[in-house]
């Protein structure tokens, strides 16, 4: 049973390297949100597994996901918020002409 | 205590109404003087009632200010105030066309005040006060016209005198008051006693001698003449040089012998001095103004024969004569533009009525019966004669009458003898104040027995000697001074005495000089304090710039260099902050990484 | 054993299927596809979720991904300059470093995943209906405060997100 613990964390793990990886490597503000949507999914992947695998009984573990899942609709909702004022203001949400935060 | 407040606060407030308000001087240096004049016949029925009005105000611990009416002091208080009102009077017409007359009645009104607070002060520290008041009033007075040559050095020179002169008065003052441990001068008067009172009397007499003229200080009230008219007649008969009498009046009971006899003679000299002075003037108001000297010379005769109460009454009389005289001088000299003997012959002569009213007030003060003058000298001879020192003192009074007969002659005869020139306007104003004065000289005797009475003191009396003496020297006085020329009479005398009887270079060197000196050395003290100051100022400004640059170098160069670097530190940790969104992202994982490996490694350092 | 087998064999099929349409939403130019792609990889999750008999969380998470992902796509119609990807524009950058970050990521999470000892695996687990029954007695007692503040925090994104995406008016402007 072990092996399947592992290879769902595993799987998490190979999520969350592509989440890593789309998330500084794009270039557009919604696909670096996909990025991160990713890195959450793997987040939810290895609660499921914990739960699963460990503490079948103790439902924090459920009750977690549901608070990531929370935090990807979040993420979400405020992605787009931005989004959508920067593509009105700029016309672009390319993040490579945003220099705004430079110190 | 109403009456000595109306006494002194009205003519104060009247003189605060008049700088304040800048209009119409006249009419409320009149309301003031009057006011103050029913404050003191107030005060003077109140003393005649039996009470002695005082007012004390707080001051100094164990030293108030005390005001106070005994009968002496409500007597000299009702003169000032009655000789001020008639000033105020004659002044209103004679000031009538000076663009000053604020600053004139201003002033007038302030030095009536301080003359009042001196008259009813009942202790030394108020007594000093007025006295410092009444000489800074009348260096204000004397040099009203200062714009006019030699008026400002006259009053300087008034003021220098008194100055140097009032030291003995400080001094006098503060051995009293360290003798009786109080500042109230009743006290002080029966603590005093031996060596003390003494030094004390002497002191005193010094301080007398200077605010009333006497030899050798005699010189600065001629030059005083520089002021207005009014200012000379209240300056001569009631106030500035009557400071002097007044004092040693108030202190007289205190006096012993030693200080009584000096008191003696110094008046007596001066009165023969500047009798002979006055005879020699060439000027009707120069003249007046020895007179006055000379007067004042033989009260303090009656104070050294240790009868002041014949001083006061000479006092009271002379107030009213020289007032009267000085005023109608004032008279003539607007009338002929000027005082001197020459120009002024025949003036009495336009002005038959003003000219009645002076040669009454001459007559009075030569000493003809039944005039004022005649009791009040009488009761001066009567004095000489009771002292003990009256080989000395008779001859001097008897002298110094005859010279002031000499003198007073020789101005009648002057204003009556010349050419009427034109016929003058009449003048309302100045005839009314110079009228009451002259009857107050005529009839003032009437007042003098109650006034005795009042003070409870016998005159001593000398039987028919002493207004024998007196009527002769007075008698034989005039007559010399109406028909005899004062060249012919004083012969060799005659030059020095109109130099003013110069000695040593005469009280420019004596006095003015020295002072002049010493204000030089204070200058040049001054100035070296000034230097020195300067000197610290200098080293102060060296030692800042030197900490400025320890600042500069030192402790800014510290800080701004941690700034400087705080600054190239933010710099560089500006770089990192690139503004794109996948730098920021990339460190922040970077950082999260470092976190978790920190997390990591705990079992290997916990 | 037989179902542990299965299970496995499900767990890596949809594992490798999320991991791969995973990849995909970086790698095709066309943002629709990505958006499309990244919906492919949530629902493997969600059926990765069922295989591990999280029922009521695999369901919750392909409808919710289905949603979420329709609406991504609506935005990359509006926001991409080339939402077909004709243009065959490479739109990424800093690309080493995001590999290695990828590949440092990676090999950290797989030294976790095999290393450690986790444990004794249970066994048993409560069927579906009673999870929905434990999970609810789990929000609405001892983590309700947590479940609450959830809820808030959406609330609160809603409203900011909404305030964001306004166009700014002028104070005083009408409509």
């Amino acid at each position: 049973m072990i092996v399947e613990l592992s290879v769902a964390l595993s799987i998490g793990a190979g999520l969350f390297a592509v989440g890593l990886y789309g998330a500084l490597s794009q270039t557009n503000l919604v696909m670096i949100m996909m990025g991160i949507e990713l890195i959450l999914a793997a987040a939810l992947v290895n609660l499921v597994a914990f739960w699963r695998y460990l503490h079948p009984d103790v439902m924090s573990g459920q009750m977690f996901v549901l608070i990531v899942m929370t935090v990807m609709a979040v993420e979400m909702a405020v992605g787009f918020g931005i989004a959508i004022a920067r593509f009105r203001s700029r016309g672009s949400v390319e993040m490579e002409e945003a220099r705004e935060l430079k110190g | 205590m109403t009456q000595l407040t109306l006494t002194l606060l009205a003519p104060l407030l009247a003189a605060l109404v008049i700088f304040i308000g800048r209009r119409m001087p006249e009419i409320f240096a009149l309301i003031g003087v009057v006011l103050g004049l029913v404050g003191a016949v107030g005060q003077l029925f109140g003393v005649v009632d039996g009470q002695t009005a005082t007012a004390v105000l707080p001051f100094l611990p164990d030293m108030p200010i005390l005001l106070i009416a005994t009968p002496l002091t409500a007597i000299l208080s009702l003169v000032v105030a009655t000789v001020a009102t008639f000033v105020v009077l004659y002044a209103v017409g004679y000031m009538r066309h000076d663009s000053q007359r604020v600053r004139f009645f201003g002033t007038l009104l302030l030095f009536v005040t301080a003359m009042q607070g001196l008259v009813l002060s009942g202790d030394w520290i108020t007594l000093l006060g007025a006295w410092e008041l009444i000489g800074f009033a009348s260096y204000l007075l004397i040099g009203f016209w200062h714009d006019r040559a030699g008026v400002a050095a006259a009053a300087t020179r008034a003021f220098l005198y008194t100055r140097s002169a009032d030291l003995g008065l400080y001094v006098g003052a503060f051995v009293l008051i360290g003798v009786a441990g109080t500042s109230e001068i009743s006290v002080t008067l029966t603590a005093a006693t031996g060596t003390p009172a003494l030094i004390a009397g002497l002191l005193l007499l010094v301080a007398a001698m200077g605010k009333s003229a006497q030899v050798p200080l005699q010189d600065w009230l001629q030059r005083a003449m520089a002021g207005p008219t009014p200012v000379s007649a209240l300056l001569h008969s009631a106030t500035l040089v009557a400071a002097g009498a007044i004092l040693l009046i108030r202190t007289a009971p205190m006096l012993p012998n030693g200080a009584l006899i000096a008191i003696g003679i110094v008046g007596g000299i001066t009165a023969v001095i500047t009798g002979l002075i006055a005879l020699a003037e060439k000027d009707l108001k120069r003249l007046l103004a020895a007179s006055t000297s000379s007067q004042y010379g033989l009260m303090l005769v009656a104070i050294g024969a240790g009868v002041p109460i014949a001083a006061l009454l000479h006092l009271i009389a002379h107030a009213a004569i020289k007032s009267s005289l000085f005023l109608g001088a004032g008279v003539f000299q607007h009338d002929r533009d000027g005082t001197d003997m020459d120009a002024l012959a025949g003036a009495g002569r336009a002005r038959p009525g003003i000219f009645a009213g002076f040669a009454l007030s001459a007559l009075a003060l030569a000493g003809i019966p039944p005039l004022a003058g005649f009791f009040s000298k009488d009761a001066v001879i009567a004095a000489a004669l009771a002292s003990p020192a009256a080989a000395w003192l008779v001859p001097l009074t008897l002298a110094a009458t005859v010279l002031t007969g000499a003198y007073m002659g020789r101005a009648l005869h002057v204003l009556w003898a010349g050419d009427v020139i034109e016929k003058p306007k009449p003048v309302p104003f100045m005839a009314a104040g110079l009228g009451v004065l002259v009857a107050l000289a005529a009839v003032l005797a009437v007042g003098f027995g109650p006034l005795e009475h009042l003070l409870d003191v016998e005159l001593p009396t000398a039987g028919f000697l002493a207004p024998a003496l007196g009527l002769t020297a007075a008698l034989s006085g005039l007559a010399l001074g109406w028909w005899v020329e004062p060249q012919r009479l004083m012969g060799p005398l005659y030059g020095w005495a109109q130099r003013g009887f110069v000695l040593f270079g005469g009280m420019e060197t004596v006095m003015a000089r020295p002072a002049l000196a010493i204000a030089a050395a204070c200058e040049h003290l001054e100035r070296w304090l000034y230097n020195l100051v300067l000197g610290f100022g200098r080293i102060n400004i060296s030692l800042g710039w030197l900490a400025r640059k320890i600042d500069i170098n030192g402790i800014d160069g510290f800080i701004f260099g941690f700034v400087r670097k705080t600054i190239a530190t933010g710099g560089r940790a500006r770089k990192l902050q690139s503004g794109f969104i996948h730098r920021e992202m990339a460190l922040a994982v970077i950082g999260m990484a470092v976190i978790v490996a920190v997390l990591l490694a705990a079992p290997l350092y916990s | 054993m037989t179902g542990s087998y299965a299970e496995l064999f499900f767990l890596i099929f949809f594992g490798v299927a999320a991991i791969w349409f995973g990849i995909v939403v970086f790698r095709t130019h066309s943002m629709v596809r990505s958006a499309l792609a990244l919906l492919f990889s949530q629902t493997a999750i969600g059926a990765m979720f069922l295989v591990m008999q999280a029922e009521f969380l695999g369901v919750l998470q392909i409808m919710m991904m289905a949603t979420e992902m329709s609406v991504m796509a609506l935005f990359m119609v509006m926001f991409m300059m080339d939402p077909g990807g004709m243009g065959a524009m490479d739109m990424s950058h800093q690309k080493r470093l995001s590999l290695r970050a990828g590949g440092i990521g990676l090999i950290a999470a797989l030294a976790v995943s095999w290393l450690p000892d986790w444990g004794p695996v249970a066994n048993s687990i409560p069927d579906a209906s009673r999870q929905v029954e434990l999970l609810g007695i789990e929000l609405l007692g001892r983590s309700m405060f947590v479940f609450e503040s959830a809820g808030l925090t959406i609330l609160t994104s809603m409203i900011a997100a909404t305030m964001v995406a306004i166009a700014p008016r002028k104070i005083g402007e009408d409509t």
